[in-house]
């Protein structure tokens, strides 16, 4: 188990690593360079040059590279061109506002889907089904962010319901039950998305495990269906289902761009569409690192998890994932 | 989606009788009288022509495929003509059938240029991301050791990525251009491709027809892709079709967000971005090119599961699996 973490740790450096990499030559490779984005236009080419060696630009780039991971090492996650703000200041709170409104829409999801997936596994293409199924189907077709203008017409525009958008009403900010209703929509939205995927695997889960041999075991020694389903099936139907949640755990700090673009919710993902309209590298580059590490990080959680939860599972043995 | 039938049929069964004869004149004798099991291709098609949700999606998507052909002989207006004097006009009011936009542009004709658009993503990247994951996971499958390991850890790295975000990076960085969309869409969908690909390929590596070829001296290029991938192009169908409709997704979204098609050009995501903008003025605006959008994915995402299923021995269609059900529920209730 710990060598299997070692190596799995070693290799998740690895791939963190490459990322930093790419990320760096693509904004590189960009025509013209962070220089000319960065340097206001219209200046002497004497001033531009000074200017480029205030910033360091003028360094070959392997110089430039271990200079901006020599900082993410340290924490450091540079400045923004515009201002000279600290990134890593500005990050954090972003990284919390997306957090509260994945969560919900996450845990609204989870507790919907994961026992209507169950119970449409135990009368399969029965009308329950059906639904889940054509739900399924639209969740995976609808784009997102015309669902959340489709909401917006109608629940905020046309009834009133709810508000358009942003996370607090002008002179609210902080009180938790404005922040309820502006929670709404953008959880309606985004809880669709998880929810196509969740029921689909629950049940598709629980349909793998109810078709083994001890189920019909259990059930010719005449176990009642209940018991069958909740003591017998669920528990091991549960464990490819919580490694899904595990992976998808990263989702939950970067992953409401669009949704937050139609709520103008002040979240991350906003962040960084206005960040790459405005072309500021440094912000996209930082943004792009600490999405990927929580990537990798929640797939490491998830395989841990996974162990866990599964004694048959022995991590770091060859083939050790069969039943 | 084309389904030749004759055609590729032929093409497949002549791995074991030698050149079919695709014209039926030439048939020798012997094969009218013991009947030839139909190929693979005619097989699919059958199964999946018994599928309404599949037929319903395949008609659906002709129907969109037609109408962006034949866009300019639909409508008189151009997509792109601004009219200051008939901005906002509602459906119906004037001879514009959708009525027009904020800039006086004729919205039917905007929603038959952008299925265009849309199409032509949709079909290129996911063109590309096989041509991409074939050779990655061909050439990691069948020659496996290091090659594998590297290619795998490119997969893995390239997977952990979090797609949208670098979508928009790229676009940020080389500009709004359709050939960069299509290739930072297909750079970043090959993966699952290539493990497809690559799983395929660590079983038929190992059969004996492999085997002879090698030993009849058939360089591995010759067998990679003339005797294997042709072996494995069922599930990569399957895997494509789907990836169309994740293409006309990505497509929207990042059109939407103002990093993807630009005016003059026109896309269903588009025209979303600014229908939002105008959104007390004309609420109906918003509502065609999502719908657009939405059906046009959903038929691509049925044709692919009705080849999917009918890909799958196990499924003998929805039918005979409700018919089982009855009988088990019956059974079940004599039980007791």
């Amino acid at each position: 188990m710990t060598e299997y973490l070692i190596r799995r740790i070693a290799q998740s450096v690895v791939v963190i690593f490459l990322i930093t990499i790419v990320t760096f030559l693509l904004i590189h490779a960009a025509p013209g360079g962070p220089t000319q984005m960065m340097l206001s236009p219209g200046l002497t080419p004497e001033v531009m040059e000074q200017q480029a060696k205030n910033l360091g630009l003028d360094k070959p780039l392997p110089v430039q590279y271990l200079k901006w991971v020599g900082g993410l090492l340290q924490g450091d996650l540079g400045y923004t061109f515009k201002n000279h703000l600290p990134i890593g200041e500005l990050i954090w709170p972003r990284i919390g506002k997306t957090f509260i409104l994945m969560g919900s829409a996450w845990l609204v999801s989870i507790l919907i889907a994961i026992p209507w997936g169950i119970y449409n596994s135990t009368k399969v293409y029965g009308l329950s089904d059906q639904t889940a199924s054509f739900i399924s189907y639209l969740g995976f077709a609808m784009p997102t962010f015309w669902f959340g203008i489709m909401l917006q017409q109608y629940f905020s525009l046309k009834l009133d319901w709810f508000p358009l958008s942003d996370m607090y009403s002008r002179g609210h900010e902080g009180e938790i039950g404005d922040l309820f209703m502006h929670l709404v929509l953008p959880v309606t939205v985004l809880s669709l998305g998880f929810l196509a995927s969740y029921m689909k695997y629950a049940r598709a889960s629980m349909l793998e495990v109810l078709d083994q041999d001890y189920i019909r075991t259990a059930r010719a020694k005449g176990v009642v269906e209940r018991k069958v389903v909740f003591r017998h099936a669920l528990r091991n139907a549960l464990i490819p289902i919580i490694t899904l949640l595990g992976m998808d755990l990263p989702i939950l700090v970067g992953g409401a761009v669009l949704t937050e673009n139609v709520f103008n919710w002040p979240g991350m993902g906003r962040w960084y569409v206005e960040m790459a309209i405005s072309r500021e590298y440094s912000v996209l580059m930082a943004i792009t690192i600490v999405t990927a590490v929580m990537v990798v990080i929640g797939n490491l959680l998830a395989d841990i998890l996974y162990s866990v939860v599964d004694p048959r599972v022995k991590l770091g043995k060859q083939g050790g994932k069969t039943a | 989606m084309s389904i030749d039938n004759t055609g590729l049929s032929g093409a497949l069964s002549s791995q074991s009788t030698g050149p079919a004869p695709l014209d039926p004149k030439p048939v020798p004798p012997a094969d009218s009288v013991v009947k030839r099991p139909p190929g693979p291709w005619v097989m699919l098609w059958k199964k999946f022509s018994r599928n309404p949700f599949a037929m319903g999606g395949l008609i659906v998507l002709l129907f969109f495929i037609i109408i962006a052909f034949l866009a300019p002989l639909l409508t008189p207006y151009d997509p792109a003509a601004i009219d200051l004097m008939n901005a906002n006009l509602g459906p119906g009011a004037t001879d514009h059938l959708l009525g027009t936009d904020e800039l006086g542009r004729d919205i039917f004709a905007r929603l038959l240029y952008s299925a265009r658009i849309s199409l032509l993503i949709g079909f290129s990247v996911a063109l590309a991301s096989v041509v991409i994951g074939s050779v990655i996971g061909a050439i990691s499958g069948y020659f496996g050791g290091w090659v594998d390991t590297v290619f795998m850890r490119i997969v893995d790295v390239m997977s952990s990525v979090p797609t949208l975000f670098l979508n928009i990076l790229v676009m940020a960085i080389f500009g709004t251009q359709i050939k960069y969309m299509i290739l930072i869409l297909a750079l970043t969908s090959w993966m699952s491709i290539a493990r497809l690909v690559r799983g395929n390929f660590l079983q038929l590596r190992e059969m004996q027809y492999v085997e002879a070829a090698k030993a009849i001296g058939v360089s591995n290029w010759d067998i990679i892709f003339r005797h294997l991938l042709r072996n494995a192009s069922f599930p990569i169908i399957v895997n494509a079709t789907l990836m169309v409709g994740g293409a006309i997704l990505s497509e929207s979204a990042l059109s939407y967000l103002g990093l993807g098609i630009q005016a003059p050009a026109t896309s269903w995501g588009l025209m979303l971005s600014n229908a939002q903008e105008f959104m007390l003025i004309d609420p109906l605006q918003a509502l065609y090119p999502g719908l657009c959008i939405l059906v046009v994915v959903l038929a691509v995402n049925f044709i692919g599961d009705g080849i999917r299923d009918a890909l799958d021995p196990r499924q003998q269609g929805i039918k005979s699996r409700r018919r089982l059900d009855k009988w088990r529920k019956t059974y079940s209730k004599s039980e007791n």
